[in-house]
């Protein structure tokens, strides 16, 4: 039943993703310039700016261009970035894992903080740690990520400097400091192209996994403390939205009658929050940590840039002034393909979360 | 239902991608536009290539040959084709002999640019793919360098390590390690070395320039400027077609003030077109003093007592020339009308079409536009802009461009001065346009680096500086480079990283722009400067262990210019800068 569930939705997902490659393909040709002279600067010569688009098919009608393009899908085949001249899997394959190692240590941090303090909040409503918590949650939602981020990285790396709660500025790992990937260390030598081969290099690229696979403790610590202050404030404005979200859900739960029941048998308070109340009041919380992700996972241009991340954020935002329409292509759809997997698990945990719940 | 009709859409998109993935590849790159002859005509000298009946495939279009390449020469029959080079020959094991079809005084100042540094022939050839440069040739460059690349992690780093082997015994190599790094907020730069995780950082943000100067723990180093923002007009267009006019805008904008409020420390009011740290740049006249009152008499004179309408054309793209392009274009807005009672609508263009429409003289108000130099050569700023055929700004006199022609036949500076002289003095007489600022930048270092370096070109060698006692130098620029295959890469941020590795047959001083040797002991030229002998440095090693020879300079010139070569690859194949610097060697 489930199976087939998943498939249907994962059908369905498909014309969502071919809509998504049409708009894209056409906004990208929109964008007003000349490719040419965006990408290869204004002193670019006519002759050249010719070759160019010859080049790269540039001067075929739209349709055509499209029809290239969905050929190229069709064989699992995203093209060559303009601007790199790499295959875009390739970019994919190393810039994806910056950003969902960012994304999931930021919704970690969201999650972690955020749940109990809403939890807090509500089983203490309207007193001062409600009123306290909720307004650090509004702040932390109103508060621009460049700003925080700068402000972060002032106090952590310049204040603190010399003391052990130094975190480094920007990076994903100290100059110097190299992270050689597991399947080298296992002596593995791997060919130039392939799914399994791109699928190891995708995952050494994800530095806290291939730290604990190769059991490099220094590079493991290393890559986390570089995490920690983008994670943090990427992970602001979700904190604050969940720990709302919990908040507001838990305190519709408190006030149900099974609730009071369970109180009334005289089961300890604690108890009554923690496994009657928290697990009902999760099922909006967990909508919100989806589409969190989601969000995340498209959006951190800003944390990417002001912590000097090459993720998908960053390449795809260069890649819109770059008018570098493959990238912008193919890093579009994998955020949508980001978003119809995360909802489809958000929907599958409402059935774990709430039984009665049937996925028809 | 809707869950239905969703799936059956899906059913039939992956029956439609099926279909897509089955049909025959259509070549994009490969296929020639539409009015190019058809590849099947071969030139008359060549046998066909392909049967008239034979499927077309998808080798690449071949390119008609202009060029012959023997390993030890290059050259054209003749010079109609357009390029500079007639020949290129290695004429014994360490000489090398390049023949030009006109003369050309930047000959060095262009050779010693990094685009053209010299490779080894045999890695030239072995990293020549089918259609583009080899993943090596993109991401491991050899070079003759003080650093050969160890590893670039892209996305991250790169790290270079000290050549052994380096000719140059003279030179201080630094550290032993060299990394780059990147970041495009100069706040998140500065933090960087303020945290000390960094050593150097590049173009430091205009408002931390005091920050910085007046932090002990580091050191600003002002980069000289080497470019020029002007106020464009057409002289064919009224009213600027009077060059009362002309002079009347020149003398009623108060430049200083532009500068003051809107550049950067280091930045300079312009003298003169072209940037004083260019030899003859700033010799004749300086520009007109600011003078509102002479400039209302003068737009009276011209028949404009009460001024006139126009417009003030720019783009809104920031350059280092033009830190603050919609904030400049108000500020001469309010100057026009306060001055002059001239009134003038703001109107924001297109990047591309503004360029496009400046370029060919199509715009008929005032516009904003600049320009960074390519080379350090007087040539790249007024012939470009004021040469006889230029439309930029209308009709240029002959009063400007005679000179210039005269001065381009010259290799000695001292020599060509008297006619920059006059060029420049024609420029301020006939003001084809109002050149406003030099915009600077500037670099940052620890405060214990040594020979810290902010080279005007943006080719900072590290292997000059010394990281106090550290022996691993970081320096932090805005951006990753593109590839490391600097041959046909056109951005600094690429172009800083190969020149730690490649070098060519001439180099820049630091922190300069005169050139001195590098891989050439010397150049010399004949008395009309169209030959040019190139005696190269012997026992000089590439970091493959390869001896550099005169073959190795004929073979990176034949990859670099000539496009029926199979060595003529690369990342992006638009050889960008051999091809507007030299010319490709490709009938027209």
């Amino acid at each position: 039943m489930i199976w087939q569930y998943i498939l249907r939705r994962l059908l369905a997902a498909l014309p969502v993703l071919f809509g998504i490659l049409l708009v894209t393909f056409a906004l990208a040709r929109l964008i007003p310039g000349d490719p040419c002279r965006a990408i290869l600067g204004e002193k670019a010569t006519q002759e050249v700016c010719d070759r160019f688009i010859e080049q790269h098919g540039l001067n075929r009608p739209i349709p055509v261009q499209f029809g290239i393009y969905l050929q190229e899908i069709a064989r699992g085949d995203f093209g060559s970035s303009i601007r790199y001249g790499l295959p875009i899997t390739r970019l994919l394959i190393e810039r994806l894992p910056t950003t969902i190692e960012l994304s999931l240590a930021a919704l970690f941090v969201s999650i972690l903080i955020g749940i109990p303090l809403g939890v807090l909040s509500a089983v203490k409503h309207n007193s001062w740690i409600d009123v306290l918590t909720m307004l650090w949650a509004n702040i932390g939602v109103s508060m621009p990520v460049f700003w925080l981020g700068l402000i972060l990285a002032y106090v952590f790396s310049l204040l603190l400097k010399d003391t052990p709660f130094w975190l480094p500025p920007s990076g994903r790992l100290s100059a110097g400091m190299i992270s050689t990937p597991f399947y080298e260390v296992w002596g593995w030598s791997l060919p130039e192209s392939g799914v399994l081969p791109g699928l190891a290099r995708f995952l050494s690229n994800l530095y806290i996994l291939n730290a604990l696979l190769t059991r490099n403790w220094a590079l493991l610590k290393d890559a986390i403390q570089h995490l920690i202050l983008p994670a943090m404030a990427l992970g602001t404005i979700p904190m604050a939205l969940i720990a709302r979200m919990t908040r507001s859900s838990m305190l519709e739960v408190l006030g149900q009658d099974y609730v009071r029941t369970a109180r009334a048998k005289g089961l300890p308070y604690r108890v009554v929050v923690l496994k009657h109340a928290f697990r009902n009041a999760l099922l909006p919380v967990s909508t919100v940590i989806g589409l969190s992700l989601g969000s995340l996972l498209g959006g951190a241009v800003l944390t990417e840039t002001i912590f000097g991340f090459s993720g998908v954020g960053r390449t795809l935002y260069d890649a819109i002034t770059a008018r570098d329409y493959g990238i912008v292509q193919a890093f579009t759809v994998v955020i949508a393909i980001f978003f119809v997997i995360i909802n489809l698990l958000v929907d599958i945990s409402y059935a774990y979360l709430d039984p009665r719940i049937r996925l028809d | 239902m809707k869950a239905k009709i969703l799936s059956l859409l899906g059913v039939l998109v992956i029956a439609s991608l099926v279909l897509a993935a089955c049909a025959p590849k259509t070549p994009v790159a490969t296929q020639p536009p539409a009015t190019q002859a058809p590849a099947t005509q071969a030139p008359a000298t060549q046998a066909p290539t392909a049967a008239p009946t034979e499927a077309p495939t998808e080798t690449p279009t071949p390119v008609p040959p202009l060029a012959t390449y023997d390993g030890k020469s290059l050259s054209v029959p003749d010079c109609d084709y357009g390029g500079e080079f007639k020949s290129i020959e290695a004429t014994d094991k360490y000489t090398v002999t390049f023949t030009l079809c006109r003369p050309d005084p930047a000959f060095l100042s262009k050779i010693a640019f990094s685009v053209f540094g010299i490779l080894p022939k045999e890695w030239i050839e072995k990293t020549a793919g089918p259609d583009k440069r080899t993943t090596e040739g993109l991401e491991k460059p050899v070079g003759t360098g003080p650093y050969m690349l160890k590893e670039w992690k892209r996305g991250d780093s790169i790290v270079f390590v000290k050549n052994p082997d380096y000719w140059n015994k003279d030179a201080v190599i630094g550290a032993d390690t060299l990394i780059f790094r990147w970041q495009s907020e100069s706040a998140a730069r500065l933090n960087e070395l303020k945290a000390g995780t960094v050593d150097g950082i590049d173009n430091v943000g205009p408002a931390d320039f005091e920050a910085v100067r007046s932090d002990p723990n580091l050191q600003l180093v002002v980069r000289p400027a080497l470019n020029v923002f002007y106020i464009g007009m057409v002289n064919t267009v009224a009213p600027f077609d009077n060059q009362k006019v002309r002079q009347a805008l020149a003398m009623g904008i108060d430049r200083k003030r532009i500068v003051d409020s809107f550049y950067p420390a280091g930045s300079e009011v312009a003298t003169h077109f072209t940037p004083c740290a260019i030899p003859n740049g700033c010799v004749g006249q300086p520009w007109y003093d600011f003078d509102p009152a002479k400039a209302k008499q003068l737009l009276a004179e011209a028949g404009y007592p009460d001024g006139f309408k126009t417009k003030i054309y720019y783009r809104d793209v920031v350059r280092g020339y033009l830190p603050e392009p919609g904030r400049v274009a108000e500020e001469i807005q309010a100057q026009l009308k306060q001055n002059l009672n001239i009134d003038a609508e703001i109107v924001v263009m297109e990047s591309g079409a503004f360029i496009e429409a400046a370029s060919a003289g199509k715009l008929d108000g005032l516009y904003l536009l600049g320009w960074g130099a390519d080379y350090p050569h007087i040539t790249n700023f007024l012939d470009y802009h004021f040469g006889k055929d230029t439309q930029q700004f209308g009709k240029i006199p002959p009063e400007i461009y005679e000179p210039l022609i005269q001065g381009a036949q010259i290799a000695d500076a001292e020599q060509a001065k008297p006619y920059y002289e006059q060029a420049n003095n024609a420029i301020r007489e006939f003001v084809p346009m109002i050149p406003v600022a030099h915009g600077g930048s500037a670099t940052a270092y620890r405060a214990d680096v040594q020979n810290p370096q902010a080279s005007p070109l943006s080719n900072e060698l590290f292997a000059f500086s010394r990281p106090g006692d550290r022996n691993t130098f970081v320096w932090m620029q805005n951006a990753e480079p593109i590839s490391l295959f600097c041959a046909d890469e056109s951005d600094g941020e690429s172009l800083r990283a190969c020149e730690q590795v490649i070098e060519s047959l001439y180099s820049y001083e630091i922190n300069g722009t005169a050139v001195k040797p590098a891989l050439a002991e010397s150049c010399e030229p004949n008395a009309d400067l169209t030959v040019w002998v190139c005696k190269l440095r012997q026992g000089v090693k590439f970091h493959d262990g390869s001896e550099l020879d005169a073959e190795d300079v004929v073979a990176t010139f034949n990859m670099g210019l000539n496009p029926a070569s199979p060595t003529h690859v690369g990342n992006s194949n638009l050889w960008d800068y051999y091809s507007y610097l030299w010319g490709l060697m490709e009938k027209k």
